[in-house]
């Protein structure tokens, strides 16, 4: 499907074409956008984890300005339920009702000119509360007696699941067996720019306007239109430019309908722009999980099976659409990662706790299991005395049994796991760190390998049991008079350089120059449904729509062109731009078409397609079961003992792709990933106390990875076709931040094997290092 | 609530404005003078997307009161023109693809303007120390640090 | 967070500025610590007097074998070399390591010392170059002994109605050996143990160990210190209440590292 001879189409590191206008300072933020009249709101958040709420004092003379869910009836609750049997249903008011679940929780709107001035009033509030029990560590969550959360269950968790193979008689024949308890933390995802929402009440359209910075606007416009008790078509999302997804902007917000409810009350436009203290202390939401891991191998490394008790920290309520249980659920199905595995016993729990809901993080469930299955290789490997390598390389899925159904069903599209790894191993300089252990340093080697699922769709997340289940992605192409090709999509661009990519796609199908085609995404108004930009879809998934719309549109545009010609349909083709006939040089140029389609339609063909050149198209690629990318990451680590402190020294992945779109992009998105693995690995961390109280609340305190501290990576790629999507694109967004935390560690754990010692919850910080010395010490 | 009158001069501009004293530079300059290329990052001087020029030399816009900066000249990532550093800067982060959301840029630029024209002689390892105030969480640094590199280089050949 | 509303002063005198002070204002000179405390509301003056348009508040004069550092010179200024001779190369190169540029622009040596935020770089390197902090209040300057002017977290020797004006450190020998390691997780992150030993001929060296969550520990003679670094790190720090395994580790290191830097 290639009709682009210049170089510019898929597989170009075309330069991005998103890029001027951020150099220039001309991105537009919400934050950036201002209304006549414009209010700004501050929100008075729980000061307490856990709380009967008594009632709101409000500032004397400004009862008016500040809004309780008293004061704004008709907002409905957040609810995001699983079709998983069992799953327990949180609401989730806007405003507090008469319980507060987690430090930060929303109490009230405070209204003012300023965002200061409204600050002054939620400083100016009483707040009347019982304080009750905190259950702020989630292995604590489900003891007997615990205090309850949502007092109408039974215990403080949303769900639970198990997978039940016999691994009873493993210990008999294995010829080695491991035990590992560890923990991950709760973070922040960060992203540069907070949440902001700006909504606004257009009476004439009797339509609530509202600018935010999401990933998924469609999904916010249908919960949010849910709440207010609107159509659909009565709520318009924009969604501009976005400092940032990760995950933390899929989701609709309480501030969303607390906003728009303000809005359409007062007549005035209103905004929130969430501040960093407030996305620390109050939305810290992801990652934090516990395991007691069992592994068992024979002599030679083969796994024999794996058996996994495994508690997600969920936090206080079920966020929309995701919901609380997406990460545990997904614990067993992950675990294998690319491994040939016979055998899995599975139990996970969703903790129910006084902290922020949980929400899906780059990688989601997939790093910590990889952490925990990574590094409990190891030991493995330690306790059979063979090499980290040796021990992957019995086990990884060969290329031969491609495409592999595991035993939970997860289908590998294709690749070469070993042989990423086989690259990995060559890269990175182990003879030496061998050498240098000898001598005495406390330097080590880490690895990691594993898969990263992506772009899967109805069949999988129908299973899934979420709300929100992703189908047909479309796109809408159409022509303008001039021959500009504007290209519309449901998903968002927040970083991955669709505007570039996706150009690049519709230039591959229709040769028109990548300048020439415009990108526009970010407004429910303007482009087709989509679940949004998450889960390493829009590549494979909007990439396959407008490649497949682009395709229809080009049957049209060759049609009357041919005519245009004066030949036949059969005796054209479609190339860099151009009708062009096949049996010599004459042709029209697409936008010669254009201005025959809307200018001079005198000359179109009696028989044209009267749909004219704009076309809506859906893509799904089929079987839908996902891609699977996937890498071996590498890395020399070296540990000072008297501190703890870690050093990356080297850092290698080999990635595997599939067709990369924009090679450029693909490995930025690579790097940015492991910047963000590195921080799992190494800096990130909320912790806190037994009240439930974040204790990490500036920037100064929540160690974000610095330019510092992110190594020089060497990045490789193998680029292995997906037999199912539109190119051989694989979804790898998260990838980057998936196998850091295992690889990391274990270069510690190797490093620190002469001691003894073991390094078990993330982030590894020197203090853990450290104790970790002093243990085998002692 | 007093306000205080102050003038500035604003990417070249005198500009004679009302402020809080309690507002910082930051919010000044994007609500009141509407230049939004400056960004609010974190409002503790961490992060670095704010940073700005305060009489010649790059500022934390976000913990420098505008009252403070009566009298001084201000430049932001809109006042640049033509600058031969700020241009090399701009075009070698396209080439490196140093830039992904795009939020943390223009601070980026101003501090890698200010390490261009400081640090002449600064190797890798000097330009990561020196960018480590600016925080980006979407490029792992890596095209930043060889955009900066790479004027660097430039200019010490020409 | 923005901060609490607060009024603005701009002292052109000295005289006006102590009078503010003693009045209840918050002085303020680059703001880069009191910035981020306003913004979150944990610091509420009423009013903030801007010392920076007071006569002689930057800059460095040489007098009499002394330096008089006026307190409102920049990190910047110094990392650039405004302080002359060997104890300008030493404070060059702490400053360097303070913070990050932008901040070092406008955040100075007095406002950081009088925050006395136990952390802070120059309250751990100041009194170890055994210097003078010149405070200046209703009756005129007072002089303090740096190794006492940092009573604890955010607590100095100062009275409510005096400001510091200048901080006088001694000129050195180009023989006078330093050593300085601080423990930052990240380049510019706040330290959590500094330490730093001066040593020049015909005195007995001196040591600090600081960044411990109180005031810096001065070790007016280090002389043990050099002679067995290890014992007496360990010694040390065991005199240091309330600190964790990991803290007491660094800061031994810290120790140890700062005698082998002065060596």
């Amino acid at each position: 499907m290639t009709a682009s001879s210049d170089g510019l189409g898929v597989g170009a590191s075309l330069r991005r074409k998103e890029d001027a206008r951020f150099l220039h300072g001309q991105g537009r933020f919400v934050g950036d956008i201002t209304r006549p009249g414009m209010l700004e709101v501050a929100f008075l958040r729980s000061p307490v984890a856990h709380a009967r709420l008594r009632g709101v004092t409000k500032p004397a003379g400004a009862e008016k300005r500040v809004f309780t869910l008293d004061d704004l009836p008709g907002m409905g609750t957040i609810r995001a339920n699983s079709a998983l049997p069992g799953f327990r249903v949180s609401e989730q008011p806007a405003l507090a009702k008469d319980k507060l679940r987690h430090v930060g929780e929303l109490i009230a709107a405070c209204v003012a000119e300023s965002r200061a001035a409204a600050e002054d009033l939620a400083a100016g509030c009483e707040l009347d509360y019982e304080t009750l029990p905190a259950i702020s560590d989630m292995r604590t969550a489900t003891a007997p007696g615990a205090a309850l959360l949502h007092e109408h269950w039974s215990m403080n968790a949303f769900l639970e699941t198990r997978r039940d193979d016999d691994v009873s008689g493993l210990d008999a024949i294995a010829a080695a067996k491991v035990t590992r308890t560890l923990k991950t933390s709760r973070q922040s995802m960060a992203p540069l720019e907070g949440r902001g929402v700006l909504a606004e009440w257009d009476p004439r359209l009797e339509q609530m306007i509202v600018t935010t910075s999401t990933q998924m606007p469609h999904v916010t416009k249908s919960g949010l239109a849910d709440c207010l008790g609107l159509d659909e078509g009565q709520v318009r999302i924009v969604s501009p430019d976005v400092g940032g997804g990760f995950g933390y902007k899929g989701i609709l917000l309480p501030e969303e309908i607390v906003c728009a409810t303000l809005a359409r009350k007062l007549g005035r436009p209103v905004r929130w722009l969430e501040d960093r203290f407030e996305q620390l202390s109050a939305s810290a939401n992801c990652r934090e999980h516990h395991y007691v891991l069992t592994a068992w191998a024979a002599k030679d490394g083969k796994l024999l099976g794996v058996e996994c008790e495994a508690i997600v920290d969920a936090g206080a309520y079920s966020s929309y659409p995701f919901g609380a249980c997406l990460e545990a659920a997904q614990v067993g199905s992950i675990l294998p990662g690319p491994y040939v595995l016979p055998l899995l016993r599975c139990h996970t729990v969703s903790a129910c706790t006084n902290k922020p809901p949980i929400l899906p993080y780059r990688g989601v469930a997939r790093t910590g299991v990889c952490y925990a299955m990574e590094t409990t290789l190891d030991a493995l490997a330690r306790k059979l005395k063979i090499t980290p390598q040796a021990i992957r390389f019995a086990n990884l899925v060969p290329p031969e049994a491609m495409p592999y159904r595991n035993l939970v069903g997860k289908v590998f599209d294709s690749g070469d796991y070993p042989e990423s790894l086989r690259r990995a191993e060559k890269a990175i300089d182990i003879a030496s760190v061998r050498k240098r252990q000898a001598a005495g340093e406390t330097v080590g080697v880490g690895f990691a390998t594993f898969c990263e699922q992506g772009a899967h769709g109805t069949s999988v997340y129908h299973a899934w049991g979420i709300p929100f289940v992703p189908g047909y992605e479309q796109s809408s192409v159409r022509l303008t008079p001039d021959g500009v090709l504007e290209v519309r999509v449901g998903v968002h661009n927040h970083g991955q350089g669709m505007e570039t990519t996706l150009s690049q796609v519709a230039h591959e199908v229709l040769g028109i120059h990548p300048d020439r085609v415009r990108v526009v995404h970010g407004d429910t108004a303007l482009t087709p449904y989509s679940t949004g930009t998450w889960g390493s879809r829009a590549g494979v998934m909007a990439g396959g729509a407008v490649a497949e719309a682009c395709r229809q549109l080009s049957v049209r545009v060759a049609a009357i062109g041919a005519a245009l010609l004066q030949v036949a349909k059969d005796d054209v083709v479609v190339e860099d731009g151009k009708v062009r006939r096949k049996d010599g040089d004459s042709s029209v140029s697409i936008a010669d078409v254009a201005r025959t389609w809307y200018r001079a339609p005198q000359n179109l063909p009696p028989d044209v397609d009267k749909g004219g050149l704009e076309i809506t198209a859906g893509y799904r690629p089929d079987p839908d079961t996902g891609t699977h990318s996937y890498a071996a990451h590498a890395v020399v680590a070296r540990v000072d003992t008297d501190t703890g402190e870690v050093v990356l020294e080297d850092y290698v992945i080999v990635e595997d792709g599939g067709k990369l779109l924009n090679p450029m992009i693909v490995d930025g998105q690579v790097l940015g990933g492991l910047a963000q693995g590195i921080g799992t690995a190494l800096y990130e961390e909320m912790p806190y106390d037994a009240d439930g109280q974040p204790l990490a609340a500036t920037l100064a305190d929540y160690l974000l990875p610095g330019s510092t501290d992110v190594p020089d990576v060497r990045l490789e790629h193998m680029e292995t076709l997906s037999p199912w999507t539109t190119f051989g694109q694989k979804g790898i967004g998260e990838s980057g931040a998936i196998g850091p935390p295992g690889a990391i560690v274990n270069a510690i754990n190797d490093a620190l094997a002469r001691i003894g010692a073991e390094v078990m919850d993330l982030p590894a910080t020197p203090e853990r290092v450290l104790a970790a010395i002093h243990a085998c010490r002692k | 609530m007093s306000k205080i009158a102050i003038t500035l001069t604003v990417n070249g501009e005198e500009t004679k404005v009302e402020t809080e004293p309690r507002e910082h530079l930051a919010d000044l300059l994007r609500g009141k003078l509407l230049l939004t290329g400056t960004h609010i990052g974190c409002e503790h001087g961490v992060c670095g997307a704010c940073t700005v020029e305060v009489d010649g030399v790059p500022a934390r816009s976000c913990i420098t009161h505008a009252g403070v900066c009566d009298g001084a000249a201000v430049r932001t990532i809109e006042g640049f023109g033509d600058d031969e550093i700020m241009a090399a800067l701009r075009e070698a982060f396209a080439r490196e693809h140093a830039l992904q959301c795009g939020y943390c840029t223009p601070g980026m630029l101003v501090t890698s303007r200010d390490i261009v024209l400081r640090l002449p002689d600064a190797d890798e390892a000097r330009v990561r120390e020196e960018l480590a105030g600016n925080l980006c969480r979407c490029t792992g640094y890596r095209g930043i640090v060889r955009a900066v590199l790479s004027v660097l280089a430039e200019r010490r050949k020409a | 967070m923005k901060p609490a509303a607060f009024d603005y002063a701009r002292p052109k005198e000295w005289s006006e500025a102590v009078k503010l002070v003693g009045a209840g204002a918050r002085a303020g000179a680059g703001t880069q610590s009191l910035g981020p405390l306003l913004n979150l509301r944990l610091s509420q003056p009423s009013t903030i007097a801007d010392l920076r348009h007071l006569p002689n508040y930057a800059g460095v004069i040489v007098a009499g074998g002394v330096l008089r550092i006026g307190a409102g010179t920049t990190h910047a200024a110094i990392e650039d070399g405004a302080v002359p001779g060997r104890i300008g190369e030493i404070m060059a190169a702490v400053a360097r390591r303070i913070a990050y540029r932008p901040v070092r622009n406008r955040g100075t040596i007095g406002g950081s010392l009088a925050h006395a935020d136990p952390a802070a770089d120059w309250v751990a390197v100041l009194p170890a170059l055994g210097g003078t902090a010149i405070a200046f209040g209703p009756n005129g300057e007072r002089r303090l002994p740096l190794t006492g002017f940092v009573l604890g977290i955010f607590e100095t020797a100062l009275a409510p109605d005096e400001l510091l004006r200048a901080v006088e450190v001694p000129v050195l020998p180009a023989t006078a050996k330093w050593g300085h390691w601080k423990f930052c997780r990240k380049v510019g992150e706040f330290s959590k143990a500094t330490a730093c030993v001066l040593s020049v001929p015909g005195a007995k060296p001196r040591a600090v160990l600081a960044a411990l969550d109180g005031p810096p520990l001065v070790i007016e003679d280090a002389s043990a210190l050099l002679a067995d670094p290890v014992r007496e790190a360990s010694r040390v720090v065991a005199t240091v209440e309330g600190l964790s395994p990991w803290r007491r580790s660094v800061a031994e290191t810290a120790l140890r590292h700062a005698v082998e830097g002065a060596a």
